[in-house]
């Protein structure tokens, strides 16, 4: 069970006094002192700036002076956010690898919410690969294993938050990499809608496939980021317009009633039975709460894998081909190979994809969300593989490998749907298992509505790993 | 198979499944479109579209 408070938990303890954002951000930085060296969660640890600013958050507070839910809490950032006063590598060699005139906006709303930047996280290279190994900063380690893969891209958030170092951390996904990370460390993570949170100041990837969200220990944590995230943006045009839910309003509605589709093809094909038995269950305590599961067809995944990839590769190649052309020694092999194949698709190629998923995401609204709130998925087909095994050997392979692991989130990259990676079990090895909550466009709110419901009556995401 | 072998092997498949499926477009289907897929799909602002929520007419 947890020793360690949740950021929701946290949060009301520093606004009922009972700790304080000293002392709060303190205990992080001294776990992270002790314990990542071996862990490789950060790229930038920011020790002095962090106190400094737990230091004036506990000033105002004992004013009675709060900025918002956050207030105190120490939180941490990707390594392709922007903030104020701190590089950004990107998972790259090179230390400023992306600037910009702002800093990130989704950072810097959770910061005016009151939290406190401990620094940036480790990452895959340029935010491409789904392991979460790193050439130049380290391999993230898997805290429940440390031989073991931590999930990518946003590998770092998920190690911070499972080994206690941060009560939160951006992620950002573009096939997978908030949802694979927090399936694999055994955390909670939100991709949300394409266009909820705003994507400027972070390193994009493939503007049409990014995404930013929250990666926190439960669905309340997540709700409570989002809500400080989420929102219109003019400094990105692709931010929708959209006012937020109330996220953590929502969670008192029943999840009584709420139709949960189960697919029959695609999710559970060559599943490891560990987690497809996982994932089956969480669906029964699912319905034990009295949601109507049914199981229905989803039109084709394997199609939006395809075309989403397509898209990610042209994008990622026009984004990044500069330093494959003047730099390609500073590459890694896989991320070199990812950004070769993007200069052989024809513009005309990359657009008829785009129009094809314009297509596809109406027939999914159509077909699928007639008949279902919810969809109840597997996130990742096994757990958590061995690390060296998974990043050895010839590129095909490694290739494969990569693309196995993640065909079960991409999908809903292409189609911009909210997506929330939850724990729902451990394997007999002890690695963590999750489920995959998916919504309608901009139904956040009854994604996490489900997912809290499910974590009030079951207590894994409470698990934390036995690091010394 | 080479590297570029292998590259080729895989965008050659990526573009197959884009051809196979293109020529069903209509001229009136493009990339914009994606964005008011979403918006089109999404509950009333305010209430999600699912029982329970607020707003929920079911």
């Amino acid at each position: 069970m947890a020793d360690s408070p949740s950021l929701a938990a946290t949060a009301a303890a520093i606004r009922q006094g009972r700790v304080s954002p000293v002392e709060v951000t303190r205990g992080c930085l001294d776990r992270i002192a002790r314990l990542d060296d071996r862990l490789r969660a950060f790229i930038t640890v920011d020790p002095d700036r962090a106190l400094a600013a737990a230091r004036r958050l506990e000033d105002e507070a004992g004013r009675g002076q709060w900025r918002g839910a956050l207030h105190g809490v120490p939180l941490a950032f990707k390594d392709l956010c922007v903030i104020r006063g701190l590089p950004t590598s990107c998972g790259t060699r090179t230390r400023d690898y992306f600037t910009a005139e702002r800093e990130c906006t989704a950072a810097s709303r959770l910061l005016a919410a009151g939290a406190v930047c401990l620094g940036k996280l480790n990452m895959t290279e340029l935010a491409m690969g789904a392991l979460g190994d790193n050439p130049h900063h380290g391999h993230a380690r898997n805290p429940w294993a440390v031989e073991h893969c931590t999930g990518g891209s946003s590998s770092g958030s998920g190690v911070a938050v499972a080994a206690g170092f941060a009560l939160g951390a951006i992620g950002t996904d573009t096939g997978g990499s908030i949802r694979l990370p927090a399936a694999a460390c055994g955390i909670t993570g939100l991709k949300p809608t394409y266009g909820r949170v705003s994507r400027a100041g972070a390193m994009a990837l493939s503007w049409s496939n990014d995404h930013l969200g929250p990666m926190a220990r439960t669905a309340l944590d997540c709700a409570l980021m989002l809500q400080a995230m989420a929102g219109p943006d003019p400094l990105d045009a692709t931010a929708s317009v959209r006012p937020p839910d109330d996220y953590a309003a929502a969670f008192d509605a029943p999840v009584r009633g709420l139709r949960v589709g189960v697919p029959r093809n695609f999710f559970f094909q060559g599943l490891d039975l560990e987690m497809e038995a996982a994932v089956r269950q969480a669906v029964a305590v699912l319905a034990t709460l009295g949601a109507r599961v049914e199981e229905i067809r989803l039109p084709d995944p394997q199609v939006l894998n395809d075309i989403t990839s397509l898209v990610s590769r042209s994008e990622s190649t026009a984004l990044h081909g500069g330093l494959l052309r003047e730099r390609p020694h500073e590459l890694g092999p896989f991320t070199r190979a990812r950004l070769e194949l993007g200069l052989s698709v024809p513009a005309h190629d990359y657009l008829q994809a785009l129009r094809l998923r314009a297509r596809l995401a109406r027939t999914f609204t159509r077909e699928v969300w007639s008949e279902a709130d919810v969809l109840a998925v597997p996130v990742i087909p096994e757990p958590a593989p061995p690390l060296r095994a998974a990043i050895e050997g010839p590129l095909e392979e490694i290739v494969e490998r990569q693309g196995r692991f993640s065909r079960l989130t991409r999908p809903f990259n292409g189609l911009g749907l909210p997506a929330l990676s939850l724990p729902c079990g451990f394997s007999s090895a002890g690695l963590p298992l999750a489920l995959q909550l998916v919504g309608r466009p901009f139904d956040e709110a009854t994604v996490l509505r489900l997912g809290h419901a499910y974590q009030r009556a079951t207590d894994w995401h409470a698990r934390e790993p036995g690091l010394a | 198979m080479s590297e570029s072998k292998l590259q080729q092997a895989e965008v050659a498949a990526l573009l197959g499944v884009i051809e196979r499926l293109a020529g069903e477009l209509s001229l009136a289907e493009e990339p914009a479109r994606f964005t008011t897929a979403l918006e089109d799909g999404a509950p009333a602002p305010g209430g999600g579209g699912a029982p329970g929520a607020p707003g929920s007419s079911r």
